[in-house]
Formats: C-alpha cells, sequence, structure tokens
C-alpha cells in the first residue's frame, strides 16, 4: 500500500519563553546550534510539496524565535505548500505580523493556556496571557485566518463556557480545544491535570451546545483525553500514514512523540532525501501495516480504523510499542489508564502550588 | 453566510484558498486540511471571487455548460457552496 503524506509538522526550533507543564515536545530537545538552515529548511519544504504534502505547520518550540520566520513561510509558499503557524504570540508585533502576511502566511493558530491571568501564567510558568491579548487584537484588525488554541485539563475545565466565549470574542473562525496529551511533559504533571470523568461529561454537553448556537460563526474542534476513551485515537491517521513531523535538527519522525520509543533509528532530513526516509526507512514502515499488531488487535473489527491505537502511549504505559493501547478496553493492560485515572482523583491537583509543576526547560 | 439570494456575492473565507491548477487534484485548501473538488466545482469556486453576485455565477455557468439543465446546475452549485459554508470555507458580503 502505498501512503501520501499530506502535513508535515516543522519544528523550528525547540526554544521557547513559554515553559507549559503540558508542553507536546520531547524531553530531549534540540540545542540552537543544531538547528536547520533557512536554506535546509527550504530544500525539505520542496521535497515534501513533491511527495505530495500541502499543508506546513510551522510550529517549535516557539517559531517567532527563530529571525527567518517569514523566509520559512516564503520558501513553503514556493513549495506550493498552506502555511499554519502555530505560535504563543510571544515576539509578534504589527510590523512582523505584516512581514509574515506579505510572505504568503495562510493561518494563524494562537495558543491560550486560561482566561484568566493568573491561571494561564500559572500554567505557562511566564506572564504571557496580557500579550496573547494584544496579539489576538493584532490579528484581528487583519484579514488573515485564525484559530484559537485552548489547552484544557483537570485546572481548567470549569472555565470552558469563558473559553469559548472569549474566542468569539476575540475574532476567531476556528477554535481548537485541545485535552491535554499524556505524553513526555504532560506525563509528568499527569496526576494534576488528567480531568474527572463527571468534568469531561460537562465539557461534552457544553461543546455541543456552543457548536449548535456558533453555527457559520466559529467551528469548534475538540480533542477528547483518550484516558476516557473505549477505544483508542487513530493516532495520526495510522502510522507513517498521512503526517510526519521535523524536529529543528532534521531528524524525521511519524509524530511528536515517536522519539521515545527504544530501538528504532530516525533518519535525518540532513543525510537522507524525505521521499526515501519517507516511503522506505526502516522506523516508518515499522508500524505501518497490520503485520506488528498482537491480539486483541490481530482480530479486531477496528483495526483498519484507529490502527491498534498510539505506538508511542503503548510503550509509555506498557514498556512495549508495539502493545495495543492500553486506553482501549479490549486490551490485556487496560488497567494502567484505570489507575491513573484513580490516582489523578486522589492526587490533590487541584491545590497544586506553582512550585509542585515540572515546568518545561528551554533547551540551550 | 446568509441564505444565497440573488444579490449575495459569495466569497472564500480568510485562510481557504484554491491550490494550484493543473495539480493531480483540485482542492480547496482550509486551515484544518483540504476538501477534494470534483468536476466543474473548481471553476465554480474560482467564480466566488467577491466581485460577482449570484445571479450573475449562475448565469456563467448556465453559458459554460449549455447542455445542462439551468435548475439543475443551480441546484448543483446551491449544495456545492452549502457545503463549503457548512465547513467555514465560504461566506457572502
Amino acid at each position: 500500500m502505498n501512503y501520501t503524506p499530506r502535513a508535515l509538522i516543522a519544528e523550528v526550533t525547540h526554544r521557547c519563553p513559554l515553559h507549559c507543564v503540558y508542553c507536546s515536545n520531547p524531553i530531549e530537545m534540540q540545542r540552537r546550534s543544531e538547528e536547520l538552515t533557512t536554506e535546509e529548511w527550504a530544500s525539505i519544504f520542496r521535497q515534501a510539496g513533491e511527495l505530495g504534502v500541502l499543508q506546513l505547520h510551522l510550529t517549535g518550540g516557539e517559531p517567532l524565535l527563530r529571525s527567518d520566520v517569514a523566509a520559512l513561510v516564503a520558501a513553503g509558499r514556493n513549495a506550493q505548500l498552506y502555511i499554519n503557524l502555530i505560535t504563543s504570540g510571544v515576539g509578534l508585533d504589527a510590523a512582523r505580523l505584516d512581514a509574515l502576511v506579505a510572505a504568503g502566511l495562510d493561518h494563524i493558530q494562537l495558543s491560550f493556556q486560561d482566561t484568566q491571568e493568573a491561571f494561564a501564567n500559572e500554567f505557562s510558568g511566564t506572564r504571557s496571557h496580557s500579550l496573547k491579548l494584544r496579539v489576538a487584537a493584532m490579528i484581528r484588525e487583519r484579514r488573515l485566518a485564525f484559530t484559537v488554541n485552548m489547552v484544557v485539563h483537570r485546572r481548567n475545565l470549569a472555565r470552558l463556557e469563558e473559553m469559548i466565549a472569549f474566542a468569539e470574542e476575540a475574532g476567531a473562525q476556528r477554535l481548537e480545544i485541545a485535552n491535554v496529551q499524556y505524553y513526555g511533559w504532560a506525563l509528568r504533571n499527569r496526576d494534576a491535570l488528567l480531568p474527572a470523568r463527571e468534568q469531561l461529561d460537562r465539557s461534552v454537553e457544553i461543546v455541543e451546545a456552543a457548536r449548535e448556537r456558533l453555527k457559520g460563526r466559529l467551528r469548534i474542534d475538540f480533542v477528547l483525553p483518550d484516558y476516557y476513551a473505549k477505544y483508542p485515537k487513530p493516532c495520526m491517521n495510522g502510522w507513517g500514514h498521512q503526517q510526519l513531523l521535523i524536529d529543528p535538527a532534521g531528524t524525521v519522525f511519524p509524530c511528536h512523540a515517536a522519539g521515545v520509543i527504544p530501538g528504532l533509528e530516525f533518519a535525518s532530513a540532513r543525510e537522507h532525501p524525505l521521499r526515501w526516509i519517507w516511503e522506505d526507512s526502516p522506523a516508518f514502515n515499522r508500524f505501518r501495516d497490520e503485520s506488528w499488531m498482537p491480539e486483541p488487535c490481530r482480530g479486531c473489527d477496528r483495526r483498519a480504523r484507529d490502527f491498534g491505537g498510539c505506538r508511542c502511549q503503548a510503550f509509555l504505559l506498557t514498556g512495549d510499542a508495539a502493545a495495543t493501547d492500553p486506553v482501549c478496553t479490549l486490551s490485556p493492560r487496560h488497567v494502567v489508564v484505570e489507575e491513573a485515572i484513580l490516582s489523578a482523583g486522589r492526587a490533590t491537583g487541584d491545590n497544586k502550588l506553582e512550585r509542585d509543576w515540572v515546568y518545561r526547560i528551554d533547551p540551550r | 453566510m446568509n441564505e444565497l439570494g440573488p444579490r449575495s456575492v459569495p466569497r472564500l473565507r480568510p485562510g481557504c484558498r484554491l491550490n494550484p491548477p493543473g495539480g493531480a487534484e483540485d482542492l480547496l485548501l482550509i486551515p484544518e486540511g483540504a476538501l477534494r473538488l470534483k468536476g466543474p466545482a473548481r471553476g465554480i469556486v474560482e467564480l466566488c471571487d467577491g466581485s460577482r453576485p449570484w445571479s450573475a455565477i449562475l448565469e456563467e455557468l448556465t453559458l459554460r455548460y449549455p447542455s445542462e439543465d439551468a435548475a439543475r446546475i443551480e441546484a448543483d452549485a446551491v449544495a456545492l457552496l452549502t457545503r463549503l459554508r457548512d465547513r467555514g470555507a465560504m461566506e457572502t458580503a
């Protein structure tokens, strides 16, 4: 079977002024001295376009910490890609935003940690909230596609309605409400972040009502926490099926977290053509088809729909990347997820103090 | 998007654009992905450029497809625009 990549997630730097307690970057980050140059990224974007990639997500860390972001946007457009900038907004002023738009930026996704400043600053480990509000106003003044991204968890789901009202007022066309996914930094803070079942049920009701009310004005995408799901998420729509991620140093992964899986060698775009990495490298083929699947996946009717779930989560929670994703209620190891939910319920997460969080650090 | 009347002027919303012409497939690129456009859909979207009222777009389409029934053309075009509106890709001025 042939697979065509549709989206490239480019982590152009791991440096970031924020220290979010659920950052999706790996624990082991790439340093500034390892970062690809503008020309190296431009070559990667061209190769990606030739492979069939349509969308380029420029992210980080904080991509705006690179002085060449406008050049990267232009290089992506030259490669016929659709350009999305995923940013905290820190480092964006009017002149820089205009330069990005002039370079061909199609869409901007601005992240928020909360609607209330004290909480937002606590979760991000920085005083960045008021600055983000100014950036949102700047985006609204331009005819630029705008998504507000809200990361939600146990400690802020109580303000979900406020968050939706906030996105509406900010003039966003799209609101992404993303429950924290438990990898890397978030896994270390899981007891404090994992919501209770009642919180989750309430949030689903709120989002459904808001979708109805805001139809045609604000589109709401809602990512549920898979710990409460009956079946696993079709992670990345399959390993090496549709998406690829390249880290600041040029290493190519099927997703954000795959670097944690031992025994896989992920190739560098500095050393190999992207087409070889996508089509032929052993790491991209390791979980691509169904031959790796254990029972109960192997005989399951859902295997072509959820692909056995997430390989990284299987590794992080069971120690075996080729196990059924333990969030699946059919998994023989599902008890580890039930235990995590119980543990979060017992923890005093609601009264957590700032000094108890594990904050994401900045690479040198 | 309000109801599509003869005087409404449809256009793509910010962040939505067609892929370059002549590719393997016709796609409307949108913030969260891409919508596949089949047959005459690309041409219809191109006409929705914010300068033409809906009545002029329909007139142009009946000229382009003289052998097709005008009511059928209109029904197909309305279905396309409704689909794009529901995905947040189209608005009317």
